[in-house]
């Protein structure tokens, strides 16, 4: 009793103020309780809210001089019972999720102080609604009831306190004011923290404009259709129900009913059998001009039984009338039947289709219930199709089927997953920022704790990879006996066809009794239109496996007329798309293999295309080049067959090589290195820092140093397959597109400027990688020198030394040192420099770089290359502490 | 100052013509405040350059205040449609068209019409909830800044020999929402018993400004109260009933 004793009456805006001030303590106490001391409380005081059932029914119809005490009862029991139970095992307080693989935790915080604004029609059980969910949420309350039932709110809100106080919540915890005011809801609402009006059009528009987040709700005017396939009985005994039900004053309330033509007189009986008035149009006329004023419902008759009612209106009807029903046409707001009525009285129209009665109902709920409710009557069974079309026609948050409104609107009584809740939000239709029954979770805020993750990364290769002298043959056996191919197609350049490479595959396949042919077009930078051709070829050979033969160029034009001929419609600008990861990408590439089996066979060892997911095309009628990006390009085998590099000339085995050397060097330094494709890379370079000057000199016969060379080359595919490249690689495809300058060389061009810029320790831009956790490009250089045991004392001094390794490597094959001296016009080079290096910034390649580059740095290193420079940083602030 | 000619007597004021001056001469008690207020109002709206007659100046004769303005010549469109019934239809139409130009007009230092009407909520003699239910229904309305007359009825409009419509008595004249003026010009064809007129009003009103009906309606509980105010006995009951309604609670 001492909560209630002690209390200071809230009837001015000064003591408002005051209140407002002690309520925020008590809520700052409040907010330090544990889960289970809230529930105690949540527990102790839907009891007491629960045993006060009857006298606060009681004072509510006595105070309101509106509604039916037995059915407050009912909403009283059931906004303490269907509330607590809903919500006694939600968790409120503290963590309420945690992920620990993902590294997210969720955290339940109160909001503060909850602005409650309780109307009339339910002044006891939205008091114990709001009451309860903020008690649970540990949130104050203050609550602003209507002057018409002040005293029953505030005893509702007495109780709830004492009952709450006892269990240990802070004193004070729910107040509210005395005697309402204008002024002084408006104070609350804008001093709250938030507000849950539930109101009139203007007490929801007044939250909404105080400043502070509102959960308001609006006016209903819920239409029911009655179907010619509903359960007559059903569908009228529950508009009655609902209908009656505290006289009406539930906002989700039916206003009208619409019945379909067939079964309508035998709706009007079943009405009139259990004990509805219908009016006739004299009747009907005093009925109009007495329960709408100028559009308002009249005060005197809301939530007053039907007899009361008709008597209001001069007219006569029996005392046990339970609802009174006008027969009206028109479903315009000048019909006075057409309103929200809060009261026992109910339109009734004719539909002569379901669509005709859908129609009425959209025009009901656009004349004053936009966002609320609407219901139908249906044969629920049969007529899903009647549900899914009524449903996308209404503009309401709750459509309710074969449910009385009133009762199935607030939830939980006839349907158990819509939320009990006698707040009920009617989205953005309504004006509201919520478009559910409003529960406990609209009143936490939630803390998500984000730990840092690594990205995941898997490693992918081609299901078979088969390597040594004189595989090919081998593998070509199993196209026939393991996999019963029939038809397969070849594609190669004419170089290769000419000189009877490809012979060697054309007769195995005879031998095995497989159907061939081969496309032998293929061009250096392979065209669309060459691809095209390919493709069509194809496709009027119908092959179940392509083998594709060459460099890069035959084994990327293979892949691109493999897409064409599996997807004739695929558009290359959507799989050319960039992405920052390839998991996430927005374009979905389409699934490949469903028609033939693609296999790859390098004839140089550098490219590796024969086991990564990547293939260059170009437009040759723009001039755009596609770099196409997919798992999906993966060749399903690759044949690793020194048979066929034996013969590559110097300049090839030399621009290849060191094309490889930059594909490990990338690979290595990349973001998304893993263990996986750091192994391969180290081995690759270290194969190749041994044998690329053997094949180079004696390239014709050295077989071992071809065949090493041939693996570090698909081992540094594989590498880069998974971790991909970086701004090397990205400088080297425009260099190439904009001066013709061979893949291999371009990189071998920029390389060592490129090591040395991203070696920065203090780069202007990082790469974006969760795993990347500082610049550590120095570092990873440095341990590639170790592994080439080329010296050093400093990761400075081995990033030097590694440079120095490259470099002599490009000159003991014969590479030049700058662009220039590969014949570039100076003039023409400086012409295109800026449009080429924003394309080279915009290459795919750039991602994964571990330094992020600044369009005008590429421009640099492009210089660079051109005349022979190294990179200088911008000057950076000194650091006294290590010295640099 | 000629005083002869009498033009008409209110209960509080006597209109005389001299010349081409109108004379408005207030009853001692009257306050000075108002009829200030009143010339304020007048000078404010001259300055939109509507048809009003402009003031010439504010005085006083043997101890009562007086607004002297130009005198229109002509006849009161209430005149007119009282000889005139048939051409009633004509009439109307002119008369909303003149409501819906002047509403087109901004008098940016005009008493502004919540605020009059919260006043008047106040003063009225009704129960504390229906008081909060009317104010939070104020409260809820658009802050409009349109130029509304107050009191825009045929009688407040002289038709001039040239046909020319001048619009007179500026004392209730505030800036605000359009529909609160119509509501209350509807409310005023109420009070005289001709409710097919009044119907007929405003669906011409709610038809030429493109106005839905409900939004006009939400003004009528409120103009009904603040006419309670002065409204006699008589008219209190049915303006009451206008006031004691409700929307969703």
């Amino acid at each position: 009793m001492k909560a209630s004793t002690e209390r200071t009456p809230i009837e001015s805006v000064e003591a408002l103020e005051a209140a407002i001030a002690r309520v925020r303590k008590a809520q700052e106490i409040f907010a330090t309780y544990t889960q289970e001391q809230v529930d105690k409380i949540f527990l102790a005081a839907a009891t007491a809210a629960n045993q006060a059932r009857l006298p606060l029914a009681k004072m509510a119809v006595e105070e309101t001089g509106m509604g039916v005490v037995e059915d407050k009862v009912i909403k009283n029991n059931y906004a303490a019972e269907h509330i607590y139970n809903a919500y006694k095992n939600t968790k409120t307080c503290g963590v309420i999720e945690e992920d620990k693989a993902y590294g997210t935790k969720k955290i339940a915080e109160p909001i503060g102080v909850v602005a409650a604004v309780i109307p009339t029609t339910n002044p006891t059980s939205t008091a114990i609604f709001k009451c309860l969910i903020s008690l649970k949420t540990r949130n104050a309350i203050i609550i602003s009831p209507h002057p018409r039932a002040k005293k029953c709110t505030a005893e509702a809100a007495r109780i709830v306190l004492e009952a709450a106080v006892k269990a240990g919540a802070p004193e004070g915890i729910i107040e509210w004011i005395d005697t309402p005011t204008l002024d002084m809801t408006t104070l609350l609402m804008k001093e709250a923290d938030i507000i849950l009006a539930t109101g009139g059009p203007g007490m929801v528009k007044s939250a909404y404009s105080s400043g502070k987040p509102a959960l308001g709700v609006g006016a209903g005017n819920t239409p029911a259709i009655i179907d010619s396939t509903a359960d007559i009985k059903l569908a009228v005994s529950s508009v009655i129900h609902s209908k009656t039900f505290d006289n009406g004053m539930i906002c989700a309330s039916e206003q009208s009913v619409i019945v379909l033509n067939d079964i309508y007189d035998e709706v009007k009986k079943e009405f009139a059998y259990r004990g509805c008035y219908f009016l006739n149009d004299e009747e009907k006329d005093k009925v109009r001009s007495t329960i709408i004023i100028n559009g308002s419902v009249n005060a005197k008759i809301v939530g007053q039984p039907a007899p009361k009612i008709a008597e209001i209106c001069g007219i006569t009807v029996p005392e046990g009338t339970k609802i009174l029903i006008g027969e009206v046409e028109s479903v315009d707001i000048s019909e006075e039947f057409a309103h929200e009525k809060l009261s026992p009285v109910l339109a009734m129209y004719h539909a002569e289709s379901f669509d005709d009665a859908i129609g009425k109902a959209e025009h009901l709920i656009a004349d004053g219930g936009f966002g609320h409710t609407s219901s139908v009557y249906l044969d629920a069974v049969t007529e899903r199709e009647k549900i899914d079309r009524f449903a996308s026609k209404m503009k309401t948050c709750r459509i309710l089927v074969n449910t009385p409104a009133s009762h199935g609107g607030i939830g939980d009584l006839y349907n158990f997953k819509l939320s009990p809740s006698l707040t009920l939000g009617c989205g953005s239709w309504g004006g509201n920022s919520v478009s559910e029954n409003v529960g406990v979770k609209h009143l936490i805020n939630i803390k998500t704790v984000a730990e840092r993750r690594e990205n995941m990364l898997w490693f992918r290769a081609p299901e078979k990879v088969y390597t040594k002298k004189g595989c090919l043959p081998v593998a070509l056996d199993e196209l026939k006996y393991v996999m019963q191919k029939k038809r397969c197609f070849i594609v190669t350049d004419s170089f290769l066809y000419h000189s009877g490479v490809t012979k060697s595959i054309t007769d195995k396949l005879d031998e095995l009794g497989i159907a061939h042919t081969t496309f032998f077009d293929v061009e250096p930078d392979p065209t669309l239109a060459s691809a095209k051709a390919g493709a069509a070829a194809m496709t009027s050979f119908q092959p179940d496996c392509i083998i594709a033969i060459g460099g890069g160029s035959a084994m990327d034009a293979g892949k691109i007329m493999w897409v064409l001929y599996e997807h004739p419609d695929a558009d290359f600008m959507d799989m050319a798309m960039r992405f920052i990861d390839i998991r996430k990408r927005v374009y979905t590439f389409p699934k490949m293999g469903e028609k033939a089996y693609f296999i790859a066979v390098p004839t140089s060892a550098g490219t590796g295309s024969e086991v990564t997911p990547f293939a260059v095309i170009t437009d040759e009628t723009t001039g755009i080049k596609y770099p196409l990006a997919d798992y999906q390009l993966m060749p399903n085998m690759a044949i690793v067959d020194i048979d066929f590099h034996m013969t590559a000339p110097k300049g090839l085995t030399a621009a290849s090589g060191i094309d490889a050397v930059t594909h490990a060097l990338e690979a290595y330094a990349s973001v998304m290195a893993t263990d996986y494709t750091d192994s391969l890379a180290i081995g690759a370079l270290k194969t190749i820092f041994e044998y690329l000057p053997r094949a180079y000199d004696n390239g014709l016969t050295d077989e071992e140093a071809r065949e090493k060379m041939a693996n570090a080359a698909t081992m540094a595919g594989m590498a880069f397959a998974n971790a991909f490249l970086g701004i090397s690689h990205s400088l080297a495809h425009k260099l190439g597109a904009y001066h013709h300058i061979a893949h291999g060389v371009a990189n071998a061009l920029v390389i060592e400027d490129v090591m040395r810029y991203n070696a920065s320790e203090a780069p202007q831009k990082m790469g974006t990688f969760s795993q990347y956790d500082h610049p550590n490009a120095l570092h990873r250089y440095a341990e590639i020198a170790d592994a080439l045991n080329l010296g050093g004392n400093s990761d400075q001094e081995k990033l030097e030394n590694l440079i120095s390794a490259v470099h002599e490597l490009k000159h003991r094959v014969g590479i030049k040192d700058t662009i220039a001296e590969y014949g570039v016009d100076e003039k023409k080079f400086l012409e295109t420099l800026d449009e080429m290096t924003e394309c080279a910034f915009d290459d795919q390649c750039t991602g994964a770089n571990p330094r992020y580059p600044l369009i005008s740095e590429l421009k640099q290193i492009y210089l660079d290359a051109y005349y022979g420079g190294t990179f200088t940083e911008k000057a950076m602030p000194t650091c006294e502490c290590t010295g640099k | 100052m000629n005083l002869d000619n009498v033009v008409s007597v209110r209960k509080t004021k006597t209109i005389y013509r001299d010349g081409d001056r109108c004379i408005k001469m207030f009853e001692p008690g009257y306050s000075k405040a108002d009829i200030l207020n009143e010339a304020l109002n007048q000078a404010r709206v001259e300055e939109t350059g509507f048809d009003i007659p402009a003031i010439i100046e504010v005085t006083t004769h043997d101890g009562q205040w007086a607004i002297v303005s130009e005198f229109i010549e002509g006849e009161t469109l209430q005149d007119l449609m009282d000889a005139h019934p048939e051409k009633m239809d004509e009439y109307l139409e002119l008369f909303v068209d003149l409501q819906i130009k002047m509403h087109s007009l901004k008098s940016p230092s005009l008493n502004k019409l919540k605020d009059k009407m919260n006043r008047k909520m106040g003063e009225a003699n009704i129960d504390a909830t229906t008081r909060y239910e009317l104010r939070m229904r104020l409260a809820s309305m658009p802050n409009h800044d349109k130029l509304c007359h107050g009191d825009f009825r045929p009688s407040n409009i002289i038709i001039d020999k040239e046909g020319v419509p001048h619009v007179i008595d500026w004392s209730h004249a505030t800036q605000g929402n359009a529909s609160a003026d119509v509501a209350r010009t509807y409310l005023l064809f109420c009070l005289k018993g001709n409710m097919p007129l009044a119907k007929k009003y405003l669906n011409m009103f709610c038809k030429k400004s493109n106005t839905a009906r409900q939004y006009v309606e939400k003004w009528m509980p409120i103009v009904a109260a603040s006419q309670s105010v002065k409204g006699n006995e008589a008219e209190r009951e049915f303006l009451l009933s206008w006031v004691n309604v409700v929307e969703y609670e």
